[in-house]
């Protein structure tokens, strides 16, 4: 016992003195002391926005069903392997290498002179390859249930590579054309979220809704997902990866971080309100998923504005964002486009509105400190509003454009869709060779899915003329 | 029965597969309406578009069934399919 406890206090001790040994050392100049602090902090901040991939792998395992589990995490873990390598050989030096005000021309494998700041080159692409790695999961997940493999491996290398970069390099690239009318998007609502609402948009509209989806007359069907704590502990996770997303976005230890965070959460929580609230009025009773998605959209819109709104502000703004959310996925059911996760809701208006208001909220003093001008209910006019509405409609308008032609490229050539029987057996077994569960676990839905080949059998079909 | 030799979704819950003697059609919500047709009754097979492709086939009664959204190698497939059957089963002679 006595052994015990001196080993115990031993273990303490050295923990506690270890970082006095580190910055006792001589020759360590106050700014390597900077520069150890700040990568120190860029690192913890990656690590957390790393592990928002366990975040979208619980939440899109949750809101699929049960026979397409073991294709949703393959596809996290493609997501992460094509993200790092392809961001790492091409994304980064066009998004943030040396060329034009359109694409950079250097850095490819981390290679040239790109400016990191006070840390290491290497720590900042990591930083960067993960925010591209969360635009990729999101572009992923409104596609769930009913397309072919390689078509995500293909568009991930054309979308790490090219399309998210270059909306990266027009507002976070010295010389982007965006980034020069002065827009803010401290840490993405529109180059990540946006962008990959916007891809995710194109891709389920070329590769149609899941079968079953709508019915004869076009009314959108329930499908619930298989597990629903799973996606909340998604979004939990999500939640808690933001914490790195924003206030790591400064890419220093500063103290700005604690007000970063502050306003992050407070956009959360009031999402979440704002969510439950209008699917109590709209519904009668309060909508889980949803609820979810009203925290992903609240800290979506703040993502833009997290270090440029006062704590009141982000609170409207998180309400607001889950409200619209809300009526975004409703009108997405209205216009026949099946998304099974939200994500053109949460993370597309998310992004839009999130942009929109740093227009309206954005304080002068954090204006004059950020970059930018001060938003409209502040004096600061349209000039900002403009300049954030400009920046949606280009990032938006070309990443949604380019997606279309690449998945439409892909539809005419090895198309992108899965055939209906493994749709309707499940992708796991027909595309991974195995159950996602164990076999103990009964399906929610019959293993040829949702009762075809018993039904009755009549003369007429669809489209005749 | 056995399984169709291709198979291929279209618009609005359609699904169309090919089978040795006849081509199948599902439609409706989950899968309610099945209309066989014989591969004898099949005049052409035709396909139109390239992104959102429409395979159109007609009936020696001069009926068209269109079936849209399909993906391009996926209408060739079954459109190559049919006339590979029918000719295998003689049915141009």
């Amino acid at each position: 016992m006595r052994r015990l406890f001196m080993l115990s206090i031993t273990s303490a001790l050295m923990v506690l003195a270890l970082p006095a040994v580190a910055f006792a050392q001589e020759g360590l100049s106050p700014t390597e002391t900077v520069a150890v602090l700040d990568t120190m902090w860029v690192m913890l901040a990656f690590v957390l926005v790393l592990f928002m991939q366990a975040g979208f792998a619980m939440l899109e395992v949750g809101f699929s069903r049960m026979k397409n589990v073991g294709n949703v995490v393959a596809k996290i873990l493609a997501n992460m392997a094509i993200g790092a390598i392809v961001f790492w050989a091409i994304g980064f030096g066009i998004a943030f290498g040396a060329g034009n005000p359109f694409f950079g021309l250097e850095g490819w494998f981390l290679s040239g002179n790109i400016d990191a700041g006070t840390i290491p080159l290497s720590m900042l692409f990591i930083f960067q390859a993960a925010f591209a790695m969360v635009a990729l999961a999101i572009v992923w997940g409104t596609m769930l249930e009913r397309t072919k493999f390689s078509v995500y491996l293909i568009f991930a290398i054309i979308f790490v590579g090219i399309i998210y970069p270059m909306g990266a390099h027009w507002v976070w690239s010295d010389e982007g054309w965006i980034g020069a009318l002065g827009k803010q998007d401290f840490a993405g609502s529109t180059v990540v979220h946006l962008s990959a609402a916007m891809a995710a948009l194109a891709g389920t509209i070329i590769v149609g809704p899941r079968l079953g989806k709508f019915d004869d007359n076009g009314r959108p069907q329930l499908m619930p997902g298989h597990n629903m704590p799973l996606a909340v502990l998604g979004v939990l996770i999500l939640w808690l990866g933001w914490q790195g997303f924003n206030p790591g976005s400064t890419l220093a230890a500063t103290v700005d971080i604690a007000d970063i965070a502050l306003t992050t959460n407070l956009a959360a929580a009031a999402g979440i309100i704002g969510a439950m609230l209008i699917t109590y009025f709209y519904k009668g009773f309060v909508d889980v998923g949803m609820a979810g998605n009203g925290a992903i959209a609240g800290l979506v819109a703040i993502t833009a504005t997290c270090a440029f709104v006062a704590p009141w502000a982000a609170v409207v703004i998180g309400l607001i964002a889950g409200v619209v959310m809300y009526a975004t996925a409703l009108l997405m059911d209205r216009i026949g486009i099946d998304d099974p996760v939200g994500a053109i809701a949460a993370h597309g208006m998310g992004g839009v509105w999130g942009t929109l208001s740093a227009g309206l909220f954005t304080t002068p003093a954090l204006a004059e400190a950020n970059g930018g001008l001060p938003g409209l209910f502040y004096g600061g006019g349209f000039t900002q509003l403009g300049v954030q509405a400009v920046s949606i409609a280009a990032v938006g308008g070309f990443v949604f454009f380019a997606s279309l032609a690449v998945f439409g490229i892909l539809k005419a050539t090895i198309g992108i869709r899965v055939k209906p029987e493994h749709e309707l057996n499940g992708l796991d077994i027909s595309d991974h060779g195995g159950y996602g569960y164990s076999e103990g676990l009964v399906a929610t839905d019959q293993p040829n899915g949702n009762g075809y080949g018993t039904s009755d059998r009549r003369e007429t079909t669809g489209s005749t003329t | 029965m056995g399984l169709p030799i291709v198979e291929a979704a279209a618009h609005a819950n359609h699904i169309v597969g090919v089978y040795p003697d006849r081509v199948e059609i599902r439609s409706g919500w989950q899968g309610r309406s099945i209309e066989d047709i014989h591969l004898r009754d099949i005049a052409t097979v035709a396909t139109r578009g390239l992104i959102n492709c429409t395979l159109t086939i007609t009936t020696n009664k001069g009926r068209n069934i269109e079936l849209k959204n399909m993906a391009l190698p996926e209408a060739r497939q079954v459109k190559n399919t049919i006339e590979t059957q029918k000719q295998r089963a003689g049915l141009y002679e």
